[in-house]
Formats: C-alpha cells, sequence, structure tokens
C-alpha cells in the first residue's frame, strides 16, 4: 500500500491592498514564505515547485514563473547541491488540485521528499478587458509523506467537459503594446460546473470507498455565494457541511480552494480522522476533487 | 538501475507547416538587417512558417499523427498535457486560459482525459513527459499524450520588425521556427525499452538569461535573450549532469546511438558538444543528431522533430539507445536516457514517402 502524502503547511496572501506584494509573483512568494514558516520546512528541503496561477506579471510567458518564485524563495537556486524542478501547471481554477496530485504521485515514487505548490493571481493590467480576472491573492500547500498511514490525500478525481471550453476564456491580445488581458466569462458558467459537482464528487467518493455520510466538510472553490448556496443541492450533501467563506473572502480563481482550506482550519482546527473534501472548479471546463484525511 | 516501471513513446506525430521561409527571407525581412551572417554562425538554413495555422493547431496536428500510430484510440487517453510555451491560438492572442490541453482533447476526441498545460520553456515536453510517467508510474494514468504546438514566427516577425543594433537582445527571435510534436506514453511491456532515467533542474538564480512577453514598442510578443550568458551558463553546469544521468543509467557514452539535444542552433550544439569533451575528457562519437539546420528552434518540440527526421532517414532504429538533452530558459537543464521498442520501424512504415494522414 502507498503511503499517503499529507499537508505540511498551508500559506496564503489574501485578496486586499498591499503596498509591499503587488502582482503576481509576490503574492505567490508571500505565500511560500508564510507556507514554509507553517510547515517549519527550510527552502532547501523542497525538491519539487509547480506554479499553478493563471495571470503573469506583464504577461511574461517564459521562463515558467515558478522558477521567479523559487529564486526569490531562495529554493536551491544554483546547480551545485541540493536541487529543485520548478515548473507551471495551467489549468485555471483546478490548477492548484492537479498540482497536488501530481506532487502526490512524484513523491509516492520516491521524487522528491518535499514539494510547494503555489497558485497566485494579480495583474498589473488595470485596462482588462471584460473586467479584471479576479482580486490579487496568493497560496502556498507544502506537501510530503504522511508519517501515518491514515492520513493525508486519498483519492483525487478530474472531470473535463471540453464541449464548454470556451464559455471562459482568458488571453492577452497583443494588438497593442504591452498587451492587453482580455477575459470572456459566459454568464451560464456556475450553472455548468454545478452540473459537473455531482459527477465528480461521485467519481472521487467511489475511488475512495467512502459514501456521503463520511465526508465531514467541503471545501470548495469560492466561486460565488449564490453557487455556495446551490452546491450543497449539486453535490446532494447537507449546506451546514459546506465552508462558506463567500461574504469575505472573494472568487480568487487557481488560489480559491486553498485560501478556503487555510480560512477553514483556522476558524475549526482540523481533528484527527476528520474527511475533507476538496472541490475545484474551473475553465475547461473542468473540475476537480480530492478527498483528504485530517 | 532501478527496477521501477518503465514508461515508454508509446507513439510519435510530428507536424511541421508547409511553407518553407529561408534565413535569407527572413533577413530580407527585418527593418534593420542585422550586419551579421546570420546562417553562417546559427547553422540554420531555414525554417517552417505556419500560415492560417495556430499554435493549437499545429499540436493537433501533431496530436492526430500520434494517435494514427497509437494502438490508443482518443477516447483511451488518461490524460492530455499540453506543453507549449506559444500559445498564439488565435490571431494576436496569447491564451492564458482555458488550457490549451482542453481544446486539444476536444479536437481530437480525447473525451475521458483530464487535460492540463505544462509550462517550464523549452524543456516543456521533457518535463510533460516527467509528469506524465509519474502518474502511470503510480497508477493513477494508463497512457496519455504529452503535446505541443510551437507558433514561434510571430515572435520572430516582430524581431524584424523591431531589432534595432547588432547586439539587440531579440536577435535570437531569428532562429525561432514553426511545428508541433506528440508522443503518447504508456508503462513499456518490458525493461529493456523505455525510459531509464529522466532528469530536470531548475537554475533559478539564472532566470534572467531569457525571457518572453508583449513588446513594449507595438504589436506582438517579444523573445529577449542573452545568448551567450545562457550558453556559457548551460555549458558550465550541464556536462556534470549529463555524466551523471548516464553513471544512473548504468551507461557510457559508448552505450548510446543517439544524442538529441534541444535544437538551438546548429553552432550551439557543436559549442555544448565540445563542453562535454572537456569535462569528460574525450571525444565525443558522432552520434548528435542536428535537425535545427532545417527546422530551427521549434522550442518545446524540436528533439522530437529531431526524431521524426532521423526515424524516416533510417538513422534510428528499434533498440537504439538515446540521450535527450536540454537547456532551457531558467535556467532549466534537463536530461533522459532512452531505448527504443519498435517505435522506429512502425514510424518509418507509416510515414514511408508517399503515404498521407488519410492512408494511413
Amino acid at each position: 500500500m502507498k503511503r499517503r502524502v499529507r499537508i505540511a503547511g498551508l500559506g496564503a496572501s489574501l485578496p486586499g491592498l498591499r503596498l509591499l506584494h503587488r502582482g503576481s509573483r509576490a503574492r505567490a512568494v508571500e505565500a511560500g514564505r508564510r507556507c514554509l514558516a507553517a510547515a517549519r520546512r527550510r527552502p532547501a528541503e523542497v525538491g519539487l515547485l509547480i506554479h499553478a496561477g493563471v495571470t503573469r506579471d506583464h504577461h511574461v510567458c517564459e521562463p515558467a514563473n515558478a522558477v521567479f518564485i523559487q529564486h526569490r524563495l531562495g529554493i536551491n537556486v544554483e546547480f551545485q547541491g541540493a536541487r529543485t524542478l520548478s515548473f507551471d501547471l495551467v489549468n485555471g481554477g483546478c490548477g492548484m488540485l492537479d498540482a497536488a496530485h501530481i506532487v502526490c504521485a512524484l513523491l509516492q515514487e520516491g521524487e522528491p521528499r518535499c514539494g510547494m505548490v503555489t497558485a497566485s493571481e494579480g495583474n498589473a493590467d488595470w485596462r482588462a478587458k471584460g473586467g479584471r480576472p479576479c482580486p490579487d491573492s496568493g497560496a502556498a500547500v507544502l506537501l510530503e509523506l504522511a508519517p501515518r498511514v491514515q492520513t493525508g490525500f486519498g483519492s483525487f478525481a478530474f472531470l473535463l467537459r471540453s464541449e464548454h471550453a470556451d464559455m471562459d476564456v482568458t488571453l492577452v491580445s497583443l494588438a497593442e503594446a504591452r498587451g492587453r488581458l482580455q477575459v470572456q466569462r459566459d454568464p451560464g458558467l456556475e450553472e455548468r460546473w454545478l452540473e459537473m459537482a455531482g459527477p465528480v464528487v461521485d467519481d472521487v467518493l467511489a475511488r475512495d470507498g467512502l459514501d456521503r455520510g463520511q465526508v465531514d466538510r467541503v471545501v470548495a472553490a469560492q466561486i460565488s455565494s449564490g453557487f455556495l448556496a446551490r452546491l450543497p443541492q449539486a453535490i446532494a450533501l447537507p449546506t451546514e457541511r459546506i465552508a462558506n467563506f463567500s461574504g469575505d473572502l472573494p472568487a480568487t480563481l487557481s488560489t480559491s480552494v486553498f485560501l478556503a482550506l487555510q480560512r477553514e482550519w483556522t476558524l475549526r482546527p482540523p481533528v484527527a480522522g476528520q474527511i475533507v473534501l476538496l472541490l475545484a472548479f474551473g475553465s475547461g471546463l473542468a473540475a476537480a476533487a480530492a478527498v483528504y484525511r485530517c | 538501475m532501478s527496477m521501477v516501471q518503465k514508461v515508454r513513446i508509446e507513439s510519435l506525430g510530428a507536424y511541421l507547416p508547409d511553407k518553407v521561409l529561408t534565413m535569407e527571407e527572413l533577413l530580407a525581412s527585418c527593418r534593420r538587417r542585422p550586419p551579421w551572417d546570420l546562417e553562417r554562425i546559427t547553422g540554420i538554413r531555414q525554417r517552417r512558417e505556419a500560415v492560417g495555422e495556430y499554435a493549437v493547431d499545429l499540436a493537433v496536428q501533431a496530436a492526430r499523427r500520434a494517435l494514427t500510430l497509437s494502438r490508443y484510440p482518443a477516447a483511451e487517453l488518461d490524460v492530455v498535457v499540453c506543453a507549449s510555451i506559444s500559445k498564439h491560438n488565435g490571431e494576436n492572442e496569447f491564451h492564458l486560459e482555458p488550457a490549451t490541453a482542453a481544446r486539444i482533447a476536444r479536437a481530437v476526441g480525447a473525451g475521458a482525459a483530464r487535460a492540463f498545460d505544462v509550462v517550464n520553456a523549452c524543456a516543456g515536453m521533457l518535463t510533460g513527459i516527467h509528469v506524465l510517467q509519474g502518474l502511470i508510474r503510480a497508477g493513477a494514468a494508463r497512457c496519455g499524450m504529452v503535446v505541443a504546438g510551437e507558433h514561434n514566427m510571430p515572435v520572430a516577425r516582430t524581431a524584424a520588425r523591431e531589432l534595432r543594433h547588432r547586439f539587440d537582445g531579440q536577435m535570437a527571435a531569428l532562429t525561432l521556427g514553426d511545428g508541433g510534436a506528440a508522443v503518447v506514453l504508456d508503462a513499456s511491456p518490458d525493461s529493456a525499452s523505455g525510459f531509464h532515467c529522466l532528469d530536470l533542474v531548475s537554475g533559478a538564480r539564472h532566470d534572467h538569461y531569457c525571457y518572453s512577453r508583449p513588446s513594449r514598442r507595438g504589436p506582438g510578443g517579444i523573445l529577449v535573450t542573452k545568448a551567450h550568458g545562457l550558453q556559457r551558463k548551460g555549458n558550465e553546469h550541464f556536462p556534470a549532469y549529463l555524466k551523471e544521468i548516464l553513471d544512473r543509467s548504468g551507461w557510457t557514452l559508448d552505450d548510446l546511438d543517439h544524442i538529441v539535444p534541444h535544437q538551438v542552433s546548429v553552432r550551439a550544439i557543436e559549442n555544448s558538444a565540445r563542453a562535454v569533451e572537456r569535462y569528460v575528457g574525450v571525444p565525443l562519437p558522432p552520434i548528435t543528431r542536428v535537425s535545427a539546420d532545417g527546422y530551427a528552434n521549434t522550442s518545446t518540440t524540436s528533439h522530437f522533430l529531431a526524431l521524426h527526421r532521423f526515424i524516416l532517414e533510417g538513422t534510428i532504429r528499434p533498440g537504439d539507445n538515446l540521450l535527450l538533452v536540454s537547456g532551457a530558459s531558467g535556467i532549466v537543464i534537463s536530461h533522459a536516457t532512452y531505448t527504443f521498442d519498435d517505435l522506429p520501424d512502425r514510424y518509418r512504415k507509416l510515414w514511408t514517402p508517399g503515404a498521407s494522414l488519410e492512408e494511413a
């Protein structure tokens, strides 16, 4: 039986005005530093860094944002000594769960010992067409092999409805100097995500051999208060089990699930044996779910 | 050697646009023509340029070709990973989301697959293979595709418009070309063929040598490269990793049949080969495969377009041992050791001259 992978630390750069931490990269670095501090780990211990944010400072598309974040976090920046692989994984709002799944798979295969997933959103493009995609934020999670058999991530499930890929598009128009962010969101997006929520929850619970009664908490992307109000019916779970911070935690795209998890565990520290269901939704259209045993 | 499950390239697909653009034609289009003889300096004679096709189209074409050869129908793919850098998926558009992989999955009919993009500069496809290999070994996927379509020529055209002087940072953009490549991966049925080692490392202190972003002077994207610094730093470090991966694979240079480097330019590859020779203290056998002369630098697809060329030419055969080497902006140094199964024969049989995709 493969060892589970657990969350060793969470870090957040919450939405709100920051004078010193403006932009996507700075948010990821702030969250990453807090994550390392919360986990009491040294930067050198991180052997894998995946960044799952969508927006990029100055729309830089090469090299990977993760490399800049690795540099600023001081994670094995030279080729001598301990080594780190950094890269970006882009999958809209589901990116962090995708990346967490990949880190779990690589940790279980023995490489590396410790992996970090970061995500951040923030853009200096104040002229964005179609509105700014979301407020600036950052999130980071440090993952490592769990010291106990029953704790950590269980199954992951992913669902893609690519026939709806054009409902949620973010692009940089290169028709003018410096580029211009364009956001195109179909008003029916939340409806499609709600349709996907039930099947992806069915899938992940079946993979883990769980029934709905065993799920203690559901931490979902805080897409909107209306979305979270309708989610219980969509996934056939009671409202009181679903973490709803939509009053003070706006939709933050790729960072949303782990910001909500950090808020959840701050308000209600995890209890041993508790089963948490993580749910994310994104462009593609994609839905992702993961079971986590505290 | 470790006894972990090996993952193999079950199928390969490559796509090159029809239009051939010579270095002379590209230089002639420059507003201020560089004084250098770039064809002599880089060894790049020509490249392909996509006309009326975008990055996602190049990737889809390559994906379809890979599926033509694969025993897996698209509907059985568990994962689609897109590793393109140049997500020019529309005229003057660089797409951030949805993942280009989702569009590719839709186009090829991979309805059951999860899809996401991996971005790691020119090491993107090797990074995607590393990720997919991890998912296959962990039992989270049975088979999947890593695909990229690089529509780089808009960046080269921006450079042609904006070059101001002989040491302009955009000069290296004139070495780019377009192309698409895809591989289908699954668990190797035997312990002899497949990836033996795949090693990637990011030296983030050197993140400033090469970057791409929208131009500040007009429309289009730009690629700014400190080419000498990037190459010097890469050559300083990668030979040690090359030696290490050979050691981990239980190989020596004599076991290699082919070295396929990232196709930056012919001269850059020659310089890198000399750096390896200095490190190991012996001359390299003449097994370095270079396709940059005809295809130029097609970013993350370059290794696989080189495989396409040398398999079709009959240079690469079943059972051959291969070393893939890449230095990418970041700086990311990557190496992979690989032994072919019967893929070269199957590939040649399908894509012999005269055989079209439709016939296949």
